[in-house]
């Protein structure tokens, strides 16, 4: 036994030893500007998402720049979502990041800056006041760290809406709702003809997270979050919180979901074959769900048979009803740990093709709004109401919040997301829903 | 292949008494090959763990050694006796559902027939798919709306199956069966078709039945095979992540959040990389205990004389 | 025990006048038995068979058609869509990674193995068979991060080696087990005559322990290789461009942004499987007769 021990204790200095010189600071810095640079003096690697309708675009814009550059040359890798969040991780704390890191803004980006990964992208900005005042300001408030900008809005702003199906409303001989009473009343109407009044995704957690954030904001307004975000201890015990809390449970008691929500999954858009079947009623969700919808749902959409608006008031609320909740954009960094010449064409390519006309067409073209301005002149063909009607509620909502799990910090939004399925389960009482989330507030 | 050459033996035979304790500085060298290999590979980074488990790391930033914080946190955290728990009904459970399968469905396909050899090629077939493969089908299956309810036509079968705590958890067990059964057939075909025929003949002129032949010849002959495939499973089952974290993501809620779920959630989503090592170290430990556990149940009489030595 | 008189037959003989010595062993019909695999036939065979159906299928018909009847229309366009993925390449990395971490992997394994056996009550290999044994249990997920900082100080990250050499190490300690477990078996004394012969331990390996222990050596190929041919944590770390990528890693890229694309994931899930499938099924006999010689004794 004492030989085994010592032979332990032995291989765990040496191996310790080794371990942490290889975990130390002294990380071969120099690589991280891409790996195939070379000191060919112009390249610089972009990692992003892999997958239809983003891919596409973001390659052509990458292939765009480095056909206008002939000497320098951007490399893309995409990769997938869930990957991409693990992929990136590893990279940057091993000092291997590419130079320009896509993500979500938030809590993600607050990581990233408090750890120096991400250059300050404010000075730049002010002294290319052009470049900045071609992207919607609502979509900066996810990118500003502490009064500092640290990413460029990219990409699209994606209002989560409450979509609905024509046709079932039709049948059923029922109006689109306008109030959360009116959804109550609605939700025995659709059980009694064997609709699901809404389809929910729920096993993806983020799903029912909607719908919290949504039904706080109506009830309360944007500050009882706006005070988790900025740390107030028990900022949750705001009775609004106990109050939409209840409202949930009650929606999930009456039924208001499909049968097995918690088995449904986003991810393969099952949640939005409901709502195209005739299986469900209604549904939240983001503004992509449209360009699903009309790929997979047959004629669904190309008939009318797709309704959407913005989320419906909540009786004697005190939250502004132009508010929305969603992505206000994606978000580019450029990473602290790059050469000079890498940031040097990450800043072109950002002050150049990103917020050209082919950029903001390409994302039109996708079904998407742009993060960029004026572009409801390319609203045209089927998908101008829609687009026209996304993009007055980005731009017109007084508040426009970013997704919880995404404006928290990754530790406080695991949490949530956990918290926010053992809700929708019957698992936690609201009142035990509230203390939980109370002790991650701030981490 | 390999380039250097085996010493020469001292002495012949000596190496026979008591142990080969003598003899045996000769094989030694043969062991370095493996041995180094894991150490450079496994071992090191087990150490760089235990080493993180002081510290307290975003995954991202600089590394501050923090002393016990985060195996406080770690060890504080109620989600980790659920874990724990959550991952023995899970290795329990599926050894039990795996087990007796495997061995009728071994001793079956034993029997040289044509059509058993067809039926032991395509029980093979789940073991060929990727985890991440057999999630989405099970998913897509498993659809209350979409699914096999709706494809067959049985009401019955359009349950919650992956939203409710204790059918998401039968359901899980079900998926690692169906997955690693055929494996385990495998292994015990193979045993059971090296059982002699000769003491089946003698049992069957004793008058014996197939039942009592099974219990009193298959199954105590199958004593070792069912060791090893027991190891397998249980330590196997520790560290069980795709398919979990691709089926259920450990939910719902946490009923199906294991250990290795545990820690990846801690470390990689919630950025804790401290307390995901300290429960990592766990997990190791766990499972050291138990595969220490089942070489005892081997029980074998040149085993245990050693230890005294 | 006369362990080795039976199995020595057992294996020499396999194919031919085995099976009918064996038929014998049992009276009537298993009706039990019987009954129990074509039900599990079907089990297994279901969610295999919606895996072809549905890689017939397209996006749009996916959600609207009975999820298990076969599809109206044919369409390859999903095997169309996988193949233009440059599944070939991404099949190949992975044939190469598989091949290149199994076989080094098994052959230091059952050395080991061997030393561990024959070097039984030695205090060196009875720490590394500790060693080995505590491996069984390490995460891969766990010990990723460390992983990947030796490979980037290796400067072997991006490269099929970069994937290779850690697949080689996780493969060991269970191998390690397995086959010291099944060489304990062969009894002492075929060891003793072999050394009495003149043998050295080299040669007594190779030519006694080798062909005895083929049965552990094929369980312990399979389940390895298995691992790190469905392995995605590894090539997702530990590579970059889409030219090292491993099947596993092509598969999730057909996972788009918002959704996954069911069809085309179960057409290269087909394409995939179809070749090992093949591949078992004209080996069978061979890993059959491997494995009846013996296993777990």
């Amino acid at each position: 036994m004492i030989n085994r021990r010592n032979f332990l204790g032995l291989a765990a200095g040496a191996a310790g030893a080794a371990a942490l010189a290889a975990c130390g600071s002294d990380g071969p810095q120099d690589k991280s500007g891409g790996s195939s640079s070379g000191g060919g003096g112009g390249a610089a690697s972009y990692w992003s998402l892999s997958g239809e309708p983003g891919e596409p675009i973001r390659t052509a814009a990458i292939e765009r720049f480095n056909k206008a550059n002939p000497d320098t040359k951007i490399t893309p890798t995409f990769f997938q979502n869930d990957a991409y969040k693990q992929k990136i991780k590893t990279a940057l704390g091993a000092n291997q990041g590419p130079t320009m890191i896509w993500g979500w803004g938030g809590g993600g980006l607050k990581e990233y800056v408090s750890s120096n990964q991400v250059e300050d992208l404010t000075d730049w900005l002010g002294q290319n006041a052009a470049v900045k005042d071609k992207i919607l300001p609502s979509s900066f408030g996810a990118a500003t760290v502490n009064g500092k900008i640290y990413a460029l809005p990219v990409e699209t702003v994606q209002p989560i809406v409450l979509f609905y199906n024509k046709k079932v409303f039709e049948r059923v001989g029922v109006q689109p709702p306008k109030t959360w009473g009116e959804i109550m009343a609605l939700v025995p109407k659709f059980n009694e003809k064997k609709i699901a009044p809404f389809s929910l995704g729920g096993q993806s957690r983020w799903t029912n997270m909607m719908w919290l954030e949504f039904l706080l904001d109506r009830t309360a307004g944007s500050e009882v979050f706006d005070r988790v975000f900025a740390g107030e201890k028990g900022a949750w015990s705001d009775p609004a919180v106990l109050d939409m809390l209840t409202k949930i449970q009650d929606l999930v008691k009456a039924n208001g979901f499909q049968k097995g929500f918690s088995s449904t999954t986003a991810d393969s858009n099952a949640d939005q074959a409901l709502l195209y079947t005739g299986k469900a009623a209604m549904m939240l969700h983001g503004s992509w769900s449209y360009g699903i919808q009309k790929a997979d749902g047959g004629n669904f959409v190309k008939d009318g048979g797709l309704g959407w608006m913005n989320f419906p008031t909540v009786e004697g609320g005190k939250g502004d009803p132009s508010n929305t909740v969603g992505n206000p954009g994606q978000y580019l960094s450029i990473s602290s740990k790059a050469t000079p010449e890498a940031k040097e064409i990450a800043k072109k390519f950002f002050s150049t093709t990103l917020v050209d006309d082919d950029e903001k067409a390409g994302w039109v073209k996708s079904g998407g709004v742009p993060v960029l301005k004026n572009s409801d002149s390319l609203f045209t063909g089927d998908d101008a109401a829609f687009l026209k009607d996304m993009s007055a509620i980005a731009g017109g909502a007084k508040v426009f919040a970013q997704s919880w799990d995404q404006a928290l910090s990754p530790t406080a939004a695991e949490t949530l997301l956990d918290n926010i399925a053992k809700l929708f389960q019957l698992q936690v009482t609201p009142q035990q829903w509230v203390d939980a989330m109370n002790g991650v507030i701030g981490k | 292949m390999t380039t250097i050459a085996p010493p020469v033996v001292r002495t012949k035979g000596s190496s026979s008494s008591s142990g080969g304790r003598s003899g045996s500085g000769s094989v030694t060298w043969m062991a370095l090959p493996a041995f180094v290999w894991f150490v450079l590979f496994g071992i090191i980074p087990l150490f760089g763990v235990l080493f993180l488990s002081f510290t307290t790391w975003n995954g991202i930033g600089d590394i501050e050694v923090t002393g016990l914080t985060s195996w406080k946190a770690a060890l504080q955290d109620p989600g980790l006796p659920h874990a724990l728990w959550v991952t023995f009904v899970i290795m329990a459970l599926s050894w039990l559902v795996q087990t007796p399968m495997s061995i009728l469905l071994g001793t079956f396909l034993a029997t040289s027939k044509r059509y058993r050899e067809l039926l032991a090629v395509l029980f093979f077939i789940p073991l060929l798919l990727s985890s991440a493969a057999i999630a989405i089908t099970f998913k897509a299956l498993l659809d209350p709306n979409f699914g096999l309810g709706a494809g067959l036509g049985i009401d019955a079968l359009n349950q919650d199956w992956l939203g409710n705590s204790t059918l998401a958890v039968a359901t899980l067990i079900f998926i690692v069966s169906w997955q690693f059964i055929p494996f385990h057939t495998l292994i015990y075909q193979g045993a059971v078709r090296q059982i002699p025929t000769s003491m089946y003949e003698a049992s069957q002129i004793d008058g014996a039945g197939r039942m009592r032949q099974f219990f009193s010849i298959t199954l105590p002959q199958l004593k070792y095979t069912l060791i090893t495939s027991s190891t397998l499973m249980v330590v196997g089952s520790l560290l069980f992540f795709d398919l979990i974290y691709l089926l259920t993501g450990g939910g719902p809620g946490d009923s199906t959040r294991t250990l290795a779920l545990e820690m990846y959630q801690t470390g990689f989503q919630a950025n804790l990389m401290g307390p995901a090592s300290a429960i990592a170290v766990i997990l190791v430990f766990v499972g050291l205990v138990l595969s220490l556990l089942f070489r005892r149940l081997g029980g074998r009489a040149d085993e245990s004389q050693l230890e005294g030595v | 025990m006369s362990t080795i008189t039976e199995r020595t037959p057992a294996t020499t003989v396999t194919g031919t006048p085995g099976p009918r010595a064996r038929k014998s062993r049992f009276r009537g019909y298993n009706w039990f038995g019987g009954s129990l695999s074509w039900l599990w036939l079907f089990v297994v065979m279901l969610p295999i068979y919606w895996i072809v159906i549905t890689s017939f299928k397209t996006q749009d018909t996916y959600f609207i058609t009975n999820p298990l009847a076969p599809p109206t229309d044919l369409t390859f366009e999903n095997y169309k869509a996988v193949i233009e993925a440059d599944f070939v390449r991404y099949f190949f990395n992975s044939v190469v990674i598989t091949v290149g971490a199994v076989v080094p992997a098994v052959a230091v394994s059952f050395m080991a193995g061997y030393a561990i056996v024959r070097g039984a009550g030695n205090r060196t290999l009875k720490a590394m068979n500790w060693v080995f044994l505590t491996g069984l249990a390490i995460p891969l997920q766990a010990v990723i991060i460390p992983v990947y900082l030796i490979i980037i100080r290796l400067k072997l990250y991006d490269t099929l080696l970069a994937i290779i050499l850690p697949s080689i190490a996780f493969a060991i300690p269970l191998s390690v087990i397995v086959l010291s477990n099944f060489i304990r078996d062969v009894p002492k004394e075929l060891f003793e005559s072999m050394r009495m012969d003149g043998a050295s331990e080299w040669g007594t390996m190779w030519r006694l322990a080798l062909p005895l222990t083929r049965p552990a050596l094929v369980t312990v190929t399979i389940y390895s290789a298995l691992n790190i041919w469905n392995g995605f944590l590894l090539p997702l770390v530990l590579t970059q461009s889409p030219d090292q990528r491993a099947i596993p890693l092509a598969l999730a890229n057909f996972q788009g942004q918002f959704g996954i694309n069911v069809p085309a994931i179960a057409a290269s899930v087909t394409l995939t499987t179809v070749p090992i499938v093949i591949l078992y099924a004209i080996g069978r006999r061979q890993l059959l007769s491997g494995l009846t010689a013996g296993f777990g004794k």
